[in-house]
């Protein structure tokens, strides 16, 4: 019955570690978004500190969890904060010191910061060895264009395109745009690193220790055994720890000091260190007049930044979620991954679904428009339903999407009055394929449940003490839940997409039945989840498991100032079945939260390349007076139901929702955030194009705009 | 924070030791009040002082007093304190208003009445405010004490007259005699610092409008405000007076607001500002209720 360590301070993060003998580090960051790396002058650091230099790091080797395209030192610096160097001293503020009086020289070159300029002719390559190697890209299908900035196109084809669009009677075209956002943490990354006879030991926040042990391992050339994780819990993630951050810089120095070094970015670095993917996504969608869609086609541009990461897959599932949950017999999809010399960007909770969905679900009530239709009715004649085959040619079950947006509507009464609010209904895929294993050992009168399942918040440990104590026949503080470990925990693809709950609980059935077969001491489970997508055609299985949600917002604006008052937003998600109800009502509420900082004024601001708001002064999160005066959310269940992730599902419908519902009232918006400038000057165009139709009522255009380029 | 050499702190604990300092250091110590402000800029390496004067242990400046009807705060109180204050509440309603809508209650909690002016940030909620009320500002050295306008003591963006033997040890202000009200425009957080700051305070037969947050210093124009003068205030006075101020303002674009957009919103505050003083007859005195608008 004690209090939770987090809330007694007794919480130990990567923040924290002690080593003996450890030193501190400070990375020399470029100053410069595209610069070479002429010489660096180390003959002004004290002599009590360990430089990494670039001569030190020519053994190593590319790494990334997708594109091997990641050095751990660059000779060529590709976006402002890339690291060039490193220092090790007895104190971090030494450290910080030193690392300024390191003397790089640069040779600046020409820099691209926009994913729609990246690919065309002429400009400068970012990534001109085109570094491309296996990675994950068995499981992705990696498809960079060689020659060009592009380092991964996913396609998808469902149907005849041209047909579908000659069957439509209504065709309506619009391009969105969604700027980069931070995760922003109240932790930031830290880590320490150590070597012990060659074995490297990394003690950090981490959702992914698998995959850092094995990029390390391919970085610094060693056995995946000789590398070991150990994941401290999360002072927060939302997808920031993922994959190899400040860990590889870190264990080349600690190599070359030979002793333990400790690395804490600071606020300013987190924000050059991974950031949402910026995207450009235009949308064209046809329907006959009756309202049945008969063709969609979405083109991406998402912004990658210098380094790939993961954004391969991000543009996969940005891509097959613009789909939206609806039947389309004619699909064609192009997502282009793209390289530029901005931070690189990464896992957002969400996963790029937030980016698509806010411009396919937006896109939807610019059609209903055009068909004078109730844009509820039009999305439920559309809707997915048991049986029906996805575009990806996966046949839907435990479909959803008709209670979720129902009860969405409902709780804003959109149906007596529909004026001032908008809906959304999303489809959002989990990692797939992917493996979760587990073990469970008797430990006196209780049990030790081991899994690589990383704590952030989010309440993964209470989730499988609850799951636990339920199979075993236990309580929940009998089942104690030692942190991951890669020498210790069973293998886990990694902790994202909202998928430990599910997969985890899976596979703890599975341990637990061993258990009770072999004794009682020790039960080991593991679960598969087959599948993928061929990125060429984007047939296969996308999600073993969808996420269904949809949200609806009730808004009012002023309209001298454009300033927006939220009356009203609700947030609903499928769950299958609940494990810990506290902790799904969390994750809605804080899903929805990110949502509405996302849709209001959450924006990563660029000046050549340079991050001019990297602080949380400057940088706006949302904060408790933001709330909507009426904020409420509902989880779905069905009886005999799995459970479902729920842990970003109502983040991605909220832009869209207060989109749509400005959109009732005539107000455009089709760039996040939705900021008061730009709905005042959706008033302006509403207003001016009223004032047209007024003065030639017989040239009256419709609301909906036809064709508007990227260019504008 | 410093990165490797060490901070030198003074910390005196009177005033008179304060200014001794002060007078004996000048401008190779950084005065510290709150530190809300400081602490970010040295954060962001836009600073990095060898010296710190910190005034936390200076009693004599954290008095919330009133004498012969004017207000007086001393330079330490925090923002949290003229936020509460009861006699503040009832008898500068506006002031407790303006200073509850800065940041957030944390940030409240540290940042100071005298370091919010000599920090002569553009963004901050506290200057246009004060300049409205007529607020003096009292500067000290061992040369002896003046008293300054707010429009005097603020010379540009993070520039005031303070002289560099001098501190900022009170604010004072008069009576207030009619009705005030502080509209706080923000385009992004409701913790965020203003868009648009609009104050406006009528006393006495007059009205004092000034709009922070758009430009260097506090704007304030007198020879429109005089428009306002005499009688009741009619919707069409209020609208002119917006106008005239949106006209006349050069405004500046960040983050929270292009330079065009700021106009818009100027215009609209401005008159929804006067117009709430103005539906208070001749603003004299029956109006404290009208204080403390916001958006």
């Amino acid at each position: 019955m004690g209090i939770d360590p987090r809330v007694a301070g007794a919480q130990r993060y990567s923040v924290d570690l002690e080593r003996p003998g450890m030193l501190h580090a400070a990375f020399v960051r470029s100053p410069h978004p595209h610069a070479r790396v002429l010489a660096v002058d180390a003959s002004g650091v004290p002599s009590d500190c360990v430089t990494l230099l670039p001569d030190d790091v020519q053994d190593l080797h590319l790494y990334g969890c997708q594109v091997r395209d990641e050095p751990v030192l660059t000779p060529l610096a590709r976006h402002a904060g890339d690291i060039v160097a490193a220092v090790a001293a007895p104190t971090a503020e030494a450290a910080k010191a030193a690392a300024r009086l390191l003397d790089v020289r640069y040779e600046e070159l020409p820099a691209v910061f926009d994913p729609v300029q990246a690919v065309s002719p002429g400009t400068p390559l970012i990534h001109p060895d085109g570094a491309l190697s296996a990675g994950e890209a068995v499981s992705i299908g990696v498809r960079p264009l060689a020659g060009t900035n592009v380092c991964h196109r996913f396609r998808l084809v469902h149907g005849d395109l041209t047909a579908g669009f000659g069957e439509a009677d209504v065709v309506v075209q619009q391009a969105f745009r969604t700027p980069g956002a931070a995760h922003a943490p109240m932790e930031p990354h830290a880590a320490v690193a150590e070597w012990e006879d060659g074995r490297l030991t990394i003690w950090t926040g981490t959702q992914t220790p698998f995959n850092l042990r094995g990029d390390l391992a391919v970085a610094f050339g060693l056995e995946e055994e000789r590398v070991r994780i150990i994941a401290i819990p999360m002072g927060g993630s939302f997808g920031a720890k993922t994959f190899v951050r400040h860990e590889a810089p870190l264990a080349a120095l600690a190599r070359k000091a030979g002793r333990p070094v400790k690395v804490v970015l600071d606020r300013t670095e987190e924000f050059v260190t991974l950031n949402r993917h910026p995207s450009v996504i235009r949308v064209r969608l046809g329907a006959k007049r009756d309202g049945t869609l008969v063709a969609k086609e979405l083109d991406c541009w998402v912004d990658t930044g210098a380094y790939a990461d993961c954004g391969p897959g991000v543009a996969t599932k940005l891509g097959y979620a613009g789909v939206g949950p609806y039947r389309i017999p004619h699909v064609r999809v192009d997502a282009l991954a793209i390289y530029t010399n901005l931070p690189p960007n990464g896992a957002f909770r969400g996963y790029g679904a937030m980016q698509s969905i806010w411009a396919s679900e937006r896109t939807m009530d610019v059609l209903a428009e055009r068909l004078e239709m109730s844009p509820l009715e039009l999305r439920r004649k559309n809707l997915l339903r048991d049986g029906d085959v996805f575009a990806t040619g996966e046949v839907m079950h435990d479909v959803q999407f008709e209670r979720c947006l129902q009860a969405a509507a409902d709780a804003v009464d959109y149906e007596r009055d529909p004026r001032g609010k908008g809906l959304c209904v999303l489809l959002k895929g989990m990692q797939t394929p992917s493996r979760a294993a587990i073990s469970v050992e008797r430990a006196g009168v209780g049990y030790v449940i081991r899994s690589a399942a990383c704590e952030m918040g989010q309440g993964v440990r209470r989730s499988l003490q609850l799951m636990g104590a339920q199979m075993l026949g236990c309580e929940p503080g009998q089942i104690d839940v030692p942190e991951p470990d890669t020498d210790t925990s069973p293998f886990d693809t990694r902790t994202t997409s909202s998928r430990s709950t599910h997969m985890m609980g899976r596979a703890l059935e599975v341990a637990v039945r061993d258990l009770r077969a072999s004794g009682g001491e020790r039960g080991y489970g593991e679960v598969h989840n087959e599948g993928g997508l061929d990125p060429d055609t984007g047939q296969g299985v996308a999600s073993t498991h969808w996420h269904q949600g949809a949200a609806a917002a009730h808004v009012t604006v002023d309209e001298e100032t454009g300033k927006l008052t939220i009356e009203h937003l609700h947030g609903v998600a499928y769950a299958g079945r609940v494990v810990n109800r506290e902790g799904a009502e969390l994750q809605n509420e804080g899903s929805m939260i990110m949502g509405l900082g996302t849709a209001l004024f959450e924006a990563i601001e660029f000046a050549d390349g340079q991050v001019t708001n990297a602080n949380l002064s400057d940088y706006n999160l949302p904060a408790i007076g933001d709330l909507p005066k009426r904020f409420t959310h509902e989880l779905i269940e069905r009886e005999g139901a799995e459970v479902h992730g729920l842990g970003e599902t109502v983040l991605p419908p909220v832009p869209a929702a207060i989109g749509n519902a400005l959109f009732s009232l005539g107000l455009e918006l089709h760039e996040l955030p939705m900021s008061a400038e730009r709905v005042l000057a959706a008033v302006d165009a509403r207003d001016a194009r009223a004032a047209a139709a007024d003065s030639a009522p017989e040239a009256r255009v419709p609301v909906a705009v036809d064709g508007q380029g990227l260019s504008g | 924070m410093g990165g490797g050499t060490a901070v030198e702190w003074l910390a005196p604990s009177s005033l008179e030791e304060a200014l001794a300092l002060r007078a004996e250091r000048g401008g190779d110590t950084t005065v510290v009040a709150g530190g809300s402000f400081l602490a970010i800029l040295m954060n962001q390496g836009f600073v990095a002082p060898t010296s710190l004067l910190s005034l936390g242990k200076v009693q004599e400046l954290r008095g919330i007093d009133v004498v012969d009807g004017e207000l007086r705060l001393g330079a330490m109180v925090s923002h949290r304190a003229v936020e509460r204050d009861p006699v503040i509440r009832r008898d500068w309603p506006v002031l407790s208003r303006a200073f509850g809508l800065v940041a957030s209650p944390r940030v409240r909690n540290q940042a100071t009445v005298g370091g919010v002016l000599a920090d002569a940030d553009y963004a901050s909620d506290p200057p246009a405010v004060l300049c409205a009320v007529n607020a003096r500002a009292v500067l000290r050295s061992p040369r002896g004490e003046r008293q300054v306008a707010i429009d005097e003591l603020i010379l540009g963006f993070y520039e005031t007259c303070i002289a560099e033997d001098e501190l900022l040890t009170e604010v004072r202000v008069p009576a207030a005699l009619g009705p005030a009200v502080y509209r706080k425009f923000r385009s992004r957080s409701s913790e965020d610092r203003p868009c648009v700051a609009v104050a406006a305070a009528r006393s006495a037969g007059r009205l004092r409008v000034v709009v922070g947050a758009c430009a260097e210093v506090p704007q304030h124009y007198p020879d429109v405000c005089a428009e306002g003068a005499d009688g009741p205030i009619d919707d069409a006075v209020a609208r002119e007076i917006g106008t005239a101020y949106a006209k006349r303002m050069a405004p500046l674009s960040d983050s929270r607001g292009s330079a065009e957009y700021r106009r818009r919103v100027v215009a609209v505050e401005v008159r929804r500002a006067v117009e709430m003083v103005g539906a208070d007859g001749a603003g004299n005195g029956a109006g404290r209720e009208g204080a403390g608008g916001e958006e």
